[in-house]
């Protein structure tokens, strides 16, 4: 029932669609007064089609939360046991609900588009309008012919097969929703840009592009950071990005628009440019479907891809005929281009550097074009398949992201006039310090190798011609009216968002390059298998695999080692790296630890272990300056809404969209930073042996009052144990007679009672005839000191005061002898 | 129009700046990307590089021994062109058939890691490595691809 609902629902939507094509195309073509009833019932039928498919969208969320589980695509991506919000969010986990969602989307946004177009923009409604519902409709008919997510099956299961567990992160929740944001927006410029060149109303152009490409591309911005971070936290291998044809599917549009969007602003500024926008907005859109055709076709060879499924056909015949049509109309609407182009400049201005911005973008977006199709292209050409790594993308990206840099630097300094040089030397000190400063700073924090410095040097010479811009345009507000300087440049924010926003999402991008050089000139890697309690030593760190545990959680059996982790000797956190075997998947994930810091993080993975517990496998991952490129991200995120920031003319909404907006980058932040990645902070840790076992004073039993301090020259085991502990008890006379043996040879034994009464120690002493010195360890100082855990554990403290042995869990007479054996052997 | 040549000469610099970078790339980095039947015919040129090869895994040929850790195993040739899978059933059904034929081209596999949960019988296993003068395959980094259990495979890699 709901299911038929849905595809009604969506067969209707088709219609519709169809419809507002025909009414648009009579509406263009039928003399004014005519004409004016079929634009209006078009644009009605807009309006109708995005309330269809929105009412398809609910109805596959209803099924969803009403387990309708006799629709295959719900069955396949649900459960009764999987909570409410994964629920809503397995809508859009396959690709029928994701084309859904899709289709819901394009047919919004060109509801919007059309319907709230400006003033200067309304001629080109009625073609903009033909040309989306004609989008709108081969969208929707591959959902209801092809993928349809209302396919009812024959035998109703009981229970669904559940959302896939990796997809259960919050990265992953929205990273589709906003990759479509971006996608279905470019089709908006698109299809105005068809509009101009069939009207050959250029100028009209201009005013509908620039709003509709920056949420295009801040959509495909957010989507593409977001699954970096889903890698990083959940897919486990310690990378974010690793130049998957599937990852390059949403990175080249988001290329070819961030192009656009630089076009864009030269456009409106009556510079020139239109061919450069023109062919952009047509390949943009050509590559949103190249990337829904890359992923689903089985061309492309990608270990991510989806199973080859039977859209490939159609979305590439549908790619032929977007370049092949649209070319075609560029080519017949060249002169109404070629007049509207302004004058050239010299290579050294404004006009320059987006001129060369806009080259770099493209020369990118077709090395990772090429590089994606190499194995096709390379086949077609000389007959031998072969395939670009991570390795080829890097070197061959690598050289043309620092050149971007480097006019991101550059840009400041040129101003718009062509007073140029002067600018120069204003502020020529401030960019040579930044460009000394920063690889200076990076050698001395050890990062040494030459071709990154080059790369810090570009990064302090940008950062600081970037950050220059605020300062000066701090200084002269506060010239002009006498403000305080956080307050000018809240105002100067406010009042040039987009030129502000523009150079925030510089500064982001300038940080985020930062993090792709400490991740990609200085990845560190190493697999490991660690005895327990064995300090094993990995560059800085130190790690002591304790012990592993297993439990339910959820619907999960999950196993989990605990490991101390110290760096430079000093305790530094407890990861908790972790394997979970989703029971009614039947798969197991991988769930990272991580320890973040600013230099690096520290990356722990656990791979296997042996049956009896005894050893484990990790990999461990330092990712060196990892963090810069999530805070970048960030800052790259807030610039781009705030260059989109609407002049909004009511005060209360200004001020929810900005509390909004100021909390979901907090909430960003604090997902990454905040919570734990897998770490717990015990505070301390137990003192690695060869280090100087923590002094502490203990009041015994027998009233009397020892420090480790006075028994330096001396072997102190110190057994840290409790009446009501049974293992602790079981262990006491193994310790008794080890202490009988050797009282004489220079050892002495410290019982330290870990959250006792003194009664039951008491008690305890009598009953199993203990005659070593015990105290009790009053507010667990001792115990802290020592990094316990859970009890019994001993250390043994050698002479010389440093811990020679630990051991954690009851120990035996042989050990415990053994140990001191070797110890009082040593000279 | 000076200033015209002067954008058009930057770009055109831009651009064969780029061109050799692809190909140069090319040739030191990008990797052959093959069948078992076409690693095998590649014979000692195949020693020298980078190599991607494809092939279903043999399930009773997989040996693990933790403490390496290191994993060995063999794999069958399977086509890499999907129209042939298409036409021969779908990739399932490719792996399946390639499992079950004993005459099939075979490679053996060896993966200095830990063993990965995907690892197993009829698994699509795409290894990146190099080839080793004893006939056997390296590999420094191995994705599995099991067609049937999700409608979608969602991304799998196991470490390199």
């Amino acid at each position: 029932m709901v299911g038929d609902i849905g595809a009604l629902l969506t067969g209707l939507a088709l219609a519709v669609a169809l419809y507002a094509a025909y009414a648009a195309w009579r509406g263009i073509h039928l003399p004014a007064a005519q004409g004016k009833d079929w634009r209006q019932s078009a644009q009605r039928a807009t309006y109708a089609l995005a309330a269809l498919l929105g009412a398809a969208l609910l109805t596959l969320l209803l099924a969803f939360l009403t387990n309708h589980f006799e629709i295959s695509y719900v069955a396949q991506h649900s459960s009764t046991v999987i909570p409410t919000y994964l629920k809503i969010s397995a809508v859009w986990a396959g690709q029928e609900g994701s084309l859904l969602l899709w289709c819901f989307l394009q047919a919004l946004f060109a509801a919007l588009a059309t319907g709230r177009a400006s003033e200067h923009a309304r001629p080109l409604v009625p073609w903009a309008t033909f040309f989306l519902a004609l989008v709108t409709a081969f969208f929707v008919a591959v959902t209801l012919f092809l993928s349809s997510p209302f396919t009812l099956l024959a035998q109703v299961p009981l229970e669904g097969r559940g959302l896939n567990p990796l997809l259960r992160h919050p990265g992953m929740i929205f990273h589709p929703p906003a990759l479509y944001v971006g996608y279905v927006g470019l089709a908006i410029p698109f299809a105005f840009a068809l509009a101009a060149l069939v009207t050959r109303q250029i100028k009209e152009w201009t005013a509908a592009i620039r709003t509709w490409t920056l949420i295009a591309w801040l959509g495909l911005g957010l989507g593409l950071l977001l699954g970096m971070r889903w890698a990083y936290d959940v897919l486990g291998w310690g990378g974010y990005w690793g130049w998957d044809p599937v990852e390059n599917a949403g990175l080249l549009p988001w290329l070819t628009a961030t192009a656009l969007l630089h076009g864009a602003v030269m456009q409106e500024e009556k510079r020139g440019f239109h061919v450069w926008n023109m062919l952009l907005v047509i390949f943009s859109f050509a590559l949103v479907l190249f990337g829904t055709f890359a992923t689903r076709s089985g061309m492309i060879q990608s270990v991510h891809a989806y199973t080859a499924s039977n859209l490939g056909g159609y979305f590439l015949t549908a790619i032929a005929v977007t370049l092949v049509g649209s070319l075609a109309l560029l080519y017949a609407g060249r002169a109404a281009l070629k007049t509207a182009s302004a004058n050239v400049e010299n290579l050294l201005s404004r006009d320059g550097m987006f001129f060369l911005t806009l080259i770099l973008f493209i020369m990118l977006t077709v090395s990772v074009l090429i590089g994606s199709l190499l194995p096709t292209l390379t086949e077609a050409l000389g007959g031998q398949r072969f395939e670009a790594g991570p390795e080829w993308f890097d070197r061959v990206t690598g050289p043309q992201f620092a050149a971007l840099v480097f006019v991101i630097g550059l840009c400041p300094l040129l101003g718009r006039a062509a007073a140029t040089l002067k600018r120069v030397q204003q502020v020529r000190w401030i960019v040579i310090g930044g460009a000394v400063a920063a690889p200076v700073a990076a050698a001395l924090a050890g990062f040494t190798d030459v071709l990154s410095l080059i790369g810090f040097a570009l990064i302090g010479f940008a950062a600081a011609a970037t950050l220059g811009e605020f300062v000066e345009g701090v200084i002269t507000r506060r010239k002009r009216t006498g403000e305080a300087p956080l307050n000018a440049l809240w105002r100067l924010l406010r009042l040039q968002r987009r030129k502000y926003g523009g150079y925030l999402v510089h500064l982001g991008v300038i940080l985020m390059a930062l993090g792709v050089i400490g991740t990609r000139m200085y990845p560190f890697e190493t697999q490991m298998t660690t005895i327990a309690n064995q300090p094993t030593v990995v560059g800085d760190y130190t790690l002591v695999f304790e012990e592993l545990r297993r439990a339910l959680v959820g619907d999960a059996m999950t196993v989990w080692a605990n490991v101390a982790v110290y760096r430079n000797g000093a305790y530094m956190s407890t990861l908790q790296p972790r394997l979970s075997h989703y029971l009614d998947a039947g798969q197991t994930i991988t769930v990272p630890a991580l320890h973040p810091d600013v230099r690096e993080d520290f990356y722990l993975i656990l791979s296997g272990w042996s049956n009896d517990g005894a050893t484990a496998t990790f990999k461990v991952v330092i990712n060196a300056l990892v963090n810069f490129l999530w805070f970048g991200g960030l800052v790259f995120l807030a610039g781009g809404a705030l260059a989109l920031w609407p002049k909004m003319e009511h005060k209360t909404w200004n001020t929810v969209a900005l509390v909004g907006g100021l909390a979901l980058l907090v909430g960003a932040g604090w997902a990454m930073w905040g919570i734990p990645h897998g770490a717990v902070d015990f505070g301390s840790g137990r003192p690695l042996v060869g280090q100087p076992a923590p002094d502490f004073r203990l009041s015994t039993l027998d009233n009397q009052t020892t420090s480790l301090a006075s028994l330096r020259g001396q072997v102190v085991v110190v057994n840290f144990w409790a009446s009501w502990c049974p293992s602790c008890v079981d262990e006491i006379p193994a310790l008794q007679t080890v202490w009988e043996a050797y009282r004489g040879k220079g050892v002495t034994f410290l019982g330290v009672a870990y959250q006792d009464d003194e009664a039951a120690v008491r008690e305890a002493l009598t009953k199993y005839g203990t005659t070593y010195p015990v105290g009790l360890d009053a507010g667990s100082r001792i115990a802290k000191q020592y990094g316990i855990t859970g009890i019994p554990e001993t250390f043994i403290v050698a002479p010389n005061g440093q811990v020679a042995y630990v051991h954690i869990g009851p120990i035996s007479r042989e050990t415990l002898a053994e140990q001191l054996d070797a110890l009082l052997e040593r000279p | 129009m000076q200033n015209k040549t002067t954008f058009v000469v930057a770009g055109l610099l831009i651009v064969a700046a780029v061109i050799y970078l692809i190909v140069s790339s090319t040739g030191s980095t990008a990797q052959y990307f093959v069948t078992v039947a076409e690693l095998q015919a590649l014979g000692d040129e195949a020693l020298s590089r980078n190599i991607t090869v494809s092939g279903a895994v043999l399930g009773e040929t997989i040996d693990y021994d933790a403490l390496g850790p290191r994993v060995t195993f063999t794999v069958v040739q399977v086509p890499a062109d999907p129209k042939e899978v298409e036409r021969l059933g779908g990739l399932a059904q490719v792996l399946h058939d390639a499992v079950q034929n004993p005459t099939g081209p075979r490679l053996e596999v060896i993966y200095n890691s830990v063993k990965p949960d995907l690892l197993q019988n009829e698994a699509q296993a795409i290894m990146r490595g190099k080839m080793g003068a004893d006939g056997r395959f390296y590999a420094d980094e191995l994705l599995l691809k099991c067609p049937s259990r999700y409608e979608e495979d969602v991304p799998v890699q196991a470490g390199d």
